[in-house]
């Protein structure tokens, strides 16, 4: 049962991680709770020389933790100005004043 | 100037920001910007009014899936009845882009489309009168008197979307007090959308919350498609 429990500790650590640095917000909470709960079984079912490695893991799930409720408290959602998108819809509305213009001709 | 139609007005130079979120594993992420704007065109001969609508998606997510879409509308800005409607879709690579020319008959739309990689249609195809845009509809929506409705009263309308004519049907479901971005608290219209469509699922599933005042601006929007839910949630409303 412990090494189940290891595994799946191991497992959704590494998710936690990398769901940390990928931009899912607040998604990366679910392996990051599946993370804390397993490892805290894993040390349950542990003998004390055992745990040290995971309660590493662990820390390294609560750091994924800290650094995903970071990133949704101190980095707001912002759009980049698109200087191509910008440049488009301004010829976008260049072309609809003519086609405009050319469907009043042939009326 | 502004646009007075039974209790609504749509002014040129209103600016609504939403905030897009996306249900991933019961967890609503936010996605993107939507931003509807309105402004005023004029021609030698008209002055249309042009609402225009683009999706982009938060810059973090830019080099995951892009998207940089842009619907536009020009109308009349009395009636809301549309003489042009433009689509521009980029979507993680995707792209197509749509015209359709409404003729002054009100009974005809000539459009032109374009997929990726695919040679660009040509068609023509008969509407209804008082046919609406997916842009200028939901404009529309924001012209109609909810004040009077009963609960389950229901209005139709019909759209022109994807080359095809589809009846949409809203029903008022009631009144809710919701946030409503940077203008506080409000009580607003819940209205659910319908439509004989793919794009939509459910029934009443696909919800707007309009403010119940003279101004209807959408609050909320809840939308559920086919590969999941989602929602448009006001951040900034200006030019009100």
């Amino acid at each position: 049962m412990r090494q189940l429990f290891l595994g799946i500790t191991i497992f959704f650590t590494t998710l936690s991680v990398v769901f940390a640095f990928l931009p899912l917000g607040t998604l990366a909470l679910i392996p990051i709770g599946i993370g804390i709960v397993f490892g805290f079984l894993t040390i349950k079912k542990s003998e004390e020389s055992q745990a040290k490695w995971v309660k590493i893991l662990l820390a390294i799930t609560l750091l994924s933790l800290v650094i995903v409720v970071g990133k949704e408290v101190f980095i707001d959602d912002a759009v980049e100005v698109d200087q191509k998108f910008e440049t488009q819809k301004v010829q976008s509305k260049n072309e609809a004043q003519k086609e405009l213009e050319d469907m009043e001709g042939l009326e | 100037m502004s646009i007075t139609s039974g209790f609504a007005q749509i002014k040129p130079g209103e600016k609504l920001v939403f905030a897009a979120s996306y249900n991933m594993s019961g967890l609503m992420t936010q996605l993107a910007q939507v931003t509807m704007e309105t402004e005023t065109m004029k021609t030698s001969k008209n002055t249309f009014l042009h609402l225009s609508c683009e999706a982009e998606t938060f810059s973090k997510w830019d080099s995951f899936f892009k998207i940089r879409d842009l619907y536009e509308s020009y109308v009349d800005p009395a009636t809301l009845k549309p003489s042009l409607y433009k689509r521009n879709i980029f979507e993680g690579g995707f792209t197509k882009t749509e015209k359709y020319i409404f003729k002054s008959d009100g009974k005809t739309v000539v459009s032109t489309s374009k997929r990726k990689n695919s040679p660009e249609k040509n068609n023509a195809f008969s509407i209804s009168n008082g046919t609406q845009d997916i842009v200028s509809l939901i404009y529309k929506l924001r012209m109609v008197d909810f004040q009077n409705f009963k609960i389950g009263q229901t209005k139709s309308f019909q759209l022109v979307f994807d080359e095809k004519e589809i009846p949409v049907v809203v029903k008022f479901i009631g009144k809710e007090t919701i946030s409503v971005g940077n203008l506080g608290t409000k009580e607003c219209y819940k209205i659910a959308i319908g439509a004989r469509t793919q794009v939509l699922k459910g029934k009443d599933k696909n919800i707007i919350w309009l403010t119940a005042d003279a101004k209807k601006i959408p609050a909320l929007i809840k939308f559920s498609i086919p590969v999941g839910t989602g929602q448009l949630k006001l951040s900034n409303a200006s030019g009100i």
